[in-house]
This record gives C-alpha cells, structure tokens and sequence, in this order.
C-alpha cells in the first residue's frame, strides 16, 4: 500500500520533471535542515556559548544555523534537479539593482563586517561617540545597527555605517582612568598647605585612588576671586564611581577642616573721590 | 583602673557549637547558632561597616579557620599583583647577590571548613589605609597592582600581628653594572601564606637583575619557603559566574 501511493505521487507531476514526491522529499530535507539547525543552534547556546564572548558566540551561533539552512537548501534543489546556474547569473543582475537602490543597507551591513573583524570595542565596553554626544555600554553589533545602552538605562540604535565611520573614545581599555576637578582658594591662604591637606584628605579617604601615580595638582588660573587649583587623581579603569562624584566634596570637607576659604566671587567697587 | 593591652584571636581553626566571638585589631567577629541547623555570622569593621550573613549547616556544630591571606581583597578584588615599595633604596654592585627581609601587607580571611575542603566566608584588613592601588607602568598597558610602602624586617620573627607578613627577596645583580631597587612588583597569587599564632610569613621571591641581548630585564620567580608552620588556605571569590540558560538575543 505505501509503495502504491509513493508510485502515485511519482506519478504526479507538477511542472515538467516536478513530481508531488520530489517535492515531498525536498520539503523533508528542508524541514530536516531547519529542525537541525535549531538543534545544532540550542546546543551551541547550551555548552559553548557561555564560555565565548558575546559577540564571537553570536556571529557564530548565526554562522551555524544558516550554514546549516543554505546547505539544506542546496540538498533541496538538487533533489530536485533545479539547474543553479541560470539563477545565479540572474541574481548577479539582481544583487546589482539591489545594491545600487539600498546603498545604506549595503553600506550598513558592509560596516558592520568592518567591524566584527576591526573589533574597535567589545560587547560590554563603556565607550564614548564624541562626534553624536554618546555614551554608554556597548551591547551588540549586529548586521545593520549596533546597540549602545546610555547611562540613563535607555539604549540607543546607531547605523553601522554611522558607528563605523565615528570616532570612538573607549572608557575601558585602559588599565586606569582620570578624574579632575578645580577648585578656587582665597587669595590669603598658602597654596602649598592648602594641596597638601587636600592631598591628605584624599589618599585617606579614598581608598580607590592610585597612590603610583599620585595625585596631581596644578595651579590652574589666579582668577578674579579665588587661585583656582586643578586636581588630578587616578583610579581604577571600573571605578570611575568612586573616585570623580565624590572628588570635589572630599576637597571640600578638607578645606572646610583646616578653616581654608573657598571665596564667593567678589568685587572690589572705589567710589570717585568727589 | 587597669590599662592591659587588648586580647586578639590567634591564627587557627575554631569549633563553634553555640557562639563564638573573635577579635581582632579594629574588627569584631561573631557567630552564633540561630537554629537546629544554622549559625549567623556578624563582622563589624573599624569603618562601621557591618557584614551578617547566615550560614545553613548540616550538623550541629561547624569549624572556621582564621588564616592570612593575600592583600588583594580590600577596598576590591581589582589585580593579582602587588607593589611594594621600600621605605629605603638597595644598593647592588656588579655581579653580587644580597638577601633581604621586607614586610609584606596581609588580609585576613576567615575560612568556613567543609570536611577537608575550606570556604571562603569572609576577609577582613585590619590596616585599611595601607590598602591601596598604584601604576606600574603606562595608563593604557601598565599593571594595576596592590600599592604599599613597606619596611625592611629583620627577620621571618618581625612580622606584625594581623597587619603584616614577612617576605624574604633575594635579590641577584648579574649585569656589568651596580644597580639600585626600590620597589618590586610581582603577582603574590603563587606565594603560599604561613601562620603561626599571630605571625605570618610568605613564600619568598627571587629577583635577578639580567641583560638578555642588549636589554636589561629583571626576572621574578617564586621561592617556596620550608617551614613547620601551618600553611593558609587559598581564598577564592565566592561570587561564581553563572551561565543562564536562555537565547542570546
């Protein structure tokens, strides 16, 4: 009885040399390269991912299943003796209409490969586009836009293109970072022990600043009020919280300690002599 | 009145059945059994800070050991190295070799043993200002290590209760030339920490001073020390990594 029907079915053509049981068969290797797809894909995420980074077990994680897709797909037209050339060649012609009418897809996917193989940051890097005024952490590249998650929690889609071509200032790949501040002293009061009670104050109370190198400080500006000192520290490169928000108030509780003036701006006014 | 020193725990494993209290510089431990089968653990540093936490056992009693450990925990676990600075230069001529005594800063950890395995529970410095970061090397590919100024010791004998180690640096010029150290850098993850009553000394470290073509490096080994006191378990992190099983979308 299966054999009748699978005779029938051979029996039945479509289109041309088409028949209803190559189609079945097609239809069941293409089912069968997409469930092994999935299959090859979860066991991918299940034991190898966790140990790659993000972005590498992504692209290959995709590398995978589509690999997986097109080659059921190639087992599928040959099963059905489907000649490739001929397609090929018209979808040559049409890759180049296409292409020239999605320039910026084209040119968004393009950059985004320049990309994954650049690597100028990584998924999970705190990274800065001067040129838009953004920053945050960098959650994915993908084919046509990357992800970049600002500091207020709200994540923001930029074109490959755009993210390619911008410069990027990365926040972390530096072992340590910088944090600066200034601030005024009065006129009347020592510099010298007005940075070193600063100076103290600092390396006491903030246990994630670099004591190699020290902190730095510069008479930045005599200003119209005050002498106005700039104040460098170092800190680790995932400390930023701890050193730069808190910097100026720990200067000011060791001027306040020590009866160090931080002056209001002031004016000196003469009355013309009569 | 009486003025008498205060009384700190030594180094060592203790049995806890209902309560324990321990002591040491600046900290205040406690662990009190809170059920049939669970014990609370209280650490209160000199800053206030206060850490509880509640530890599940299976039987009725439990064992911590109170051990020192490498200072790379405090303020945070950011580096494997450290950094010592000496608080005078050392001076080699030409082709010599000299033998020195450095203290060496220390945390304490506080071991929770688990059969013959122990668990990192807690750790704890007693010299937090001597707890911080220096450079080695360029911003962009230097080495964050722990940074200490550090003193000449006499000897293993010269370590200072709960604050600092002893480390012996041999130290080998074999260049053309004197040279001066004043400060060694060096990954203190491979040196084994040894206690004994409240003293501690650590596996030392040989550096030679050598040219190989026409630069002049220096290279740092690890030196195992011999000694019948009792080794200190490795501290480990205890927060793991976990991977959750979801897509990666």
């Amino acid at each position: 009885m299966p054999l009748e029907l699978l005779q029938n079915l051979s029996e039945m053509q479509i289109v041309g040399e088409l028949t209803v049981l190559s189609l079945l068969i097609g239809g069941i290797i293409m089912a069968g390269g997409v469930i092994l797809a999935k299959i090859a894909k979860l066991l991918f995420h299940k034991y190898y991912a966790p140990t790659l980074p993000k972005d590498t077990a992504k692209n290959l994680s995709k590398l995978i299943y589509f690999g997986i897709i097109v080659i059921s797909f190639l087992g599928f037209t040959s099963s059905q003796g489907i000649d490739l050339s001929g397609i090929m060649v018209a979808g040559g012609i049409f890759a180049v209409v296409i292409g020239f009418a999605t320039q910026s897809v084209v040119s968004n996917l393009i950059s985004g490969v320049f990309l994954i193989i650049e690597k100028p940051a990584k998924h999970g890097d705190t990274i800065e586009l001067p040129d838009m005024g953004i920053s945050g952490t960098l959650l994915d590249i993908g084919t046509f836009s990357s992800k970049i998650r600002k500091f207020d929690g709200t994540v923001i889609r930029i074109p490959n293109e755009k993210f390619f071509t911008s410069n990027i200032r990365s926040l972390t790949i530096s072992t340590v970072r910088r944090a600066d501040t200034v601030v005024g002293i009065s006129y009347k009061d020592d510099i010298e022990n007005a940075i070193s009670v600063i100076k103290n104050e600092i390396l006491v109370t903030m246990p994630f600043v670099l004591h190699v190198p020290e902190p730095e400080f510069r008479v930045e500006e005599l200003g119209d009020s005050s002498v106005n000192i700039q104040v460098l520290v170092w800190h680790p490169r995932d400390d930023w919280s701890q050193a730069q928000p808190i910097l100026l108030s720990t200067i000011k509780r060791a001027l306040d300690k020590e009866g160090i003036e931080i002056p209001f701006p002031q004016r000196v006014i003469w009355g013309a002599k009569d | 009145m009486s003025n008498s020193e205060p009384v700190y725990s030594n180094y060592g494993i203790y049995e806890v059945n209902e309560n324990l209290q321990l002591s040491i510089p600046n900290t205040e431990i406690k662990i009190d059994k809170i059920g049939e089968n669970a014990f609370s653990y209280y650490r209160k540093d000199s800053d206030g800070k206060i850490i509880e936490k509640m530890i599940p056992v299976k039987s009725d009693e439990i064992k911590i050991e109170l051990a020192p450990i490498p200072p790379l925990n405090h303020p945070a676990r950011r580096t494997g190295h450290v950094f010592l600075k000496f608080d005078r230069e050392i001076y080699l001529s030409e082709n010599s070799a000299a033998s020195i005594f450095v203290h060496c800063p220390i945390e304490i950890g506080i071991f929770l043993i688990n059969g013959s395995k122990r668990e990192s529970l807690d750790c704890v410095t007693c010299n937090s200002l001597n707890s911080r970061f220096g450079l080695y090397g360029p911003p962009d590919t230097g080495t964050l290590c722990k940074y200490a100024q550090v003193s000449l010791a006499t000897g293993y004998d010269d370590s200072i209760p709960y604050i600092e180690g002893v480390l012996k640096i041999i130290i080998e010029n074999t260049l053309s030339s004197g040279q001066t150290i004043d400060k060694v850098v060096f990954p203190i993850t491979k040196n084994s920490f040894y206690y004994e009553d409240s003293k501690t000394i650590i596996d030392g470290i040989k550096i030679t001073l050598k040219k190989r073509a026409v630069v002049n490096i220096v290279d740092v080994k690890t030196v195992a020390i011999e000694t019948d006191w009792t080794v200190s378990p490795t501290w480990e992190a205890t927060t793991v990594r976990t991977s959750v099983e979801m897509e990666l979308e």
